[in-house]
């Protein structure tokens, strides 16, 4: 007090960051209310003086924060300004789609232009599949007893090769009252088996896609093996349509599955100029649109399978709508989402 | 000072607010130069947790989140979890007792409510609700996008995909898959205990799903304004009844000061409490050497002055571009010149 050097006393609000903090108060409240507010009711239901008043708001606080960090020293101001920036910028930069549009770009856009994407990858998911039907019809034929290697017994369900040729007509023409009353819930049961199914071949992919071809390729041999069974005694013909109203949507789906494993396994195993980090982001987009479509398709599977395949008993029109709506499945996958800017990037950028 | 430190190239700790405010200047130097990650986050464990900082929005201002701990991410998943299994069953419960589904229906309406509360319900949830599912919004824990843009629905699908692969699906086939090896469950059990140990091993803490998605988890900011002391200081009183010259005020820096709100924030209520005000203004007045006495009643107003003026003095100092970080500040510039460097060289 007695120091004649001392610094002049403080005028009415002396210091200078204080008085930065005081002119600023009362906008940063008031962004830090419309924050709050946009969190609970969305931006959408907030009224239109708010919604335009939110980004300018946000501008001048990361202003503020910007200056405060040059010019304060005071730990509560910075403390605040960094949390409210923090917490408005998630909401200025919140997600833009609706679920609406995201769907509607989702099936219009990102899954054709995945599957357009990925030909390496379906083609290994489809020769996998191939590969194996053709090596469990083979091997029925040189010898019956693979059968059983093959076939989970749960599967077969008394179909094996000792079987009669009228029970295994009976299989495929089933008109028993106690099937169609669980045909639904069945149907649904097999729809969460399929996906489990899918989602691990998918998974697996990572591994440089073997185990994913591996599976795929297990899938065929139980396919082959079946069918070699049924052709041995003379149901080729009904055997094919059977399994064609849903086989077609089921089987491809478990294709796809794997050409979306397949996506990972090649970006870890081809990365090309990226770092196998990037390349499996990169990939990962149309993986994960191969795997959404492949689970779409193994729930229109499931119906079809519950629905119709046991109500519909004769085998030309059991063809005519498998593979009609095999048909619906690649127009869609091929013509749909190639117009406008057409650059076919596959999945959101 | 940048250019003694761009020659000695010493790299030493640096203050978060000094980084923040330098960042722009290094990131126009590293964009010229070299290829470096102009927009890479750092992680910064000084101050317990970990926080994310040097996260760029588009508006070029650094700002910093708090990443979640494993018990808040542990705990919002087990919520989601009690809240979607348990309202699909108390469904059930409902639908059973009112008797309105035929059986066939009722197990359609099974299967397909427990899909949906597997991948479908966290991915709508997370895109209605910019990255936080019911559990989440609870614990108060959200997703971001790690590279400073918007979360996108891709970003939020592969996580909670990978999520699915990761976790549901091999705990699931534990206990449902009936014959299988005993080596299979091992794997399995080995494959979940490796997976949900990935994000404790990287200093993002983020799950395989984050990695390929290219998110985070972070607790949601806290917006708390404490009141400004210097401010309350000269709105209670005309005048403050202690005086600093400069040579008391350019002792200390920014950590003492800091460190001397925090002890003003909280007035002493017990004994102890008066005994460490009165321990801490003993200390400041012999460092800084004040001509006066001060009474112990008068201590806690001795305080507040001296904060007050001495942020008033710091602060005007780093306008003039002499930021000083703590009570070493002489001794930083005079013996090691540059010791408080900013950025590295451009090589």
């Amino acid at each position: 007090m007695t120091d004649t050097h001392a610094t002049p006393p403080p005028v009415s609000d002396a210091i200078r960051s204080a008085r930065f903090r005081k002119e600023r108060e009362t906008s940063w409240k008031r962004l830090d209310a419309l924050v709050v507010e946009a969190e609970k009711r969305g931006v959408r239901n907030m009224s239109y003086q708010d919604t335009l008043a939110l980004p300018s708001l946000y501008r001048q606080a990361m202003n503020s924060l910007s200056v405060a960090r040059a010019i304060s020293l005071d730990q509560a101001l910075l403390a605040y300004l960094e949390a409210l920036c923090a917490r408005a910028y998630l909401v200025i930069y919140a997600p833009q789609e609706s679920v609406r549009d995201a769907l509607v770009k989702l099936f219009t856009q990102y899954i054709p232009q995945a599957v357009r994407n990925s030909a390496l990858a379906l083609a290994i998911g489809f020769l996998a599949m191939a590969l194996g039907a053709f090596t469990g019809y083979m091997l029925f034929f040189d010898d019956p007893s693979w059968f059983y290697s093959f076939v989970p017994s749960g599967l077969s369900d008394g179909r094996t090769p000792e079987a009669s040729a009228s029970y295994l007509r009976s299989t495929l023409f089933d008109d028993n009252p106690r099937a169609h009353e669980m045909l639904g819930a069945f149907a649904a049961q097999l729809f969460s088996h399929n996906t489990q199914i899918a989602i691990l071949i998918f998974a697996l992919g990572i591994f440089v896609s073997l185990p994913s071809f591996a599976l795929t390729f297990y899938n065929g041999l139980v396919l082959g093996a079946f069918f070699a069974m049924f052709a041995k005694a003379g149901l080729g013909y009904e055997l094919f349509g059977w399994l064609s109203i849903h086989g077609v949507t089921e089987l491809s789906a478990i294709c796809i599955a794997c050409a979306g494993g397949a996506q990972l396994g090649l970006a870890v195993l081809m990365p090309g100029q990226l770092t196998r980090r990037a390349a499996l982001r990169a990939r990962g987009r149309d993986a994960v649109c191969l795997v959404i479509l492949a689970a779409l398709m193994l729930i229109a599977a499931a119906f079809i399978e519950g629905f119709l395949r046991q109500t519909v008993q004769s085998t030309e029109l059991r063809l005519a709508i498998g593979w009609g709506i095999g048909l619906g499945w690649l127009a869609w996958l091929i013509l749909a989402g190639r117009s406008g800017d057409g650059s076919g990037t596959g999945g959101p950028a | 000072m940048s250019i003694n430190s761009a020659q000695t190239g010493a790299a030493q700790s640096q203050s978060p607010q000094s980084q923040a405010t330098q960042s722009q200047t290094a990131q126009a130097q590293t964009n010229t130069t070299e290829p470096a990650p102009v927009r890479g986050t750092t992680v910064n464990k000084s101050q317990g947790g970990r926080r994310l900082e040097n996260y760029l929005p588009p508006e070029g201002v650094p700002i910093a989140f708090d990443i979640s701990g494993g018990g808040a991410r542990l705990g919002a998943q087990l919520l989601d979890i009690l809240i979607t299994f348990g309202g699909v069953i108390l469904l059930l419960f409902l639908l059973l007792w009112s008797n309105l589904l035929g059986w066939s229906a009722f197990l359609i309406l099974l299967s397909l409510l427990f899909f949906f509360v597997r991948v479908p319900y966290y991915v709508l949830s997370e895109l209605v609700w910019n990255g936080r599912t019911l559990g989440k919004r609870l614990v108060k824990i959200r997703v971001i996008s790690a590279d400073g843009t918007r979360l996108t629905p891709y970003q939020i699908t592969a996580r909670n995909l990978m999520k699915e692969i990761e976790v549901f699906t091999p705990i699931a086939m534990i206990f449902s898959v009936p014959d299988k090896p005993g080596y299979a469950t091992a794997l399995l059990m080995l494959w979940v205990v490796v997976v949900l140990l990935v994000p404790f091993f990287n200093k993002r803490r983020q799950r395989l799903g984050d990695m390929i998605a290219g998110t985070l988890v972070v607790d949601q900011p806290l917006t708390l304004l404490l009141p400004d002391l210097a401010q309350t200081a000269t709105e209670t009183r005309a005048k403050p009844r202690y005086l600093f010259d400069p040579s008391h005020l350019g002792i200390y820096g920014r950590f003492e000061l800091q460190t001397l709100e925090q002890i003003l924030r909280s007035p002493p209520q017990s004994p102890e409490q008066r005994n460490n005000v009165s321990s801490v203004t003993k200390t400041i007045l012999t460092k800084i050497d004040y001509p006066e006495t001060v009474n112990p009643n008068d201590q806690w107003r001795f305080l507040t002055d001296f904060y007050t003026a001495q942020r008033e003095f710091l602060e005007s100092r780093q306008l003039f571009g002499d930021a000083r970080e703590n009570k070493f500040h002489d001794v930083a510039k005079t013996a090691k010149t540059g010791a408080d460097a900013r950025f590295t060289p451009p090589k």
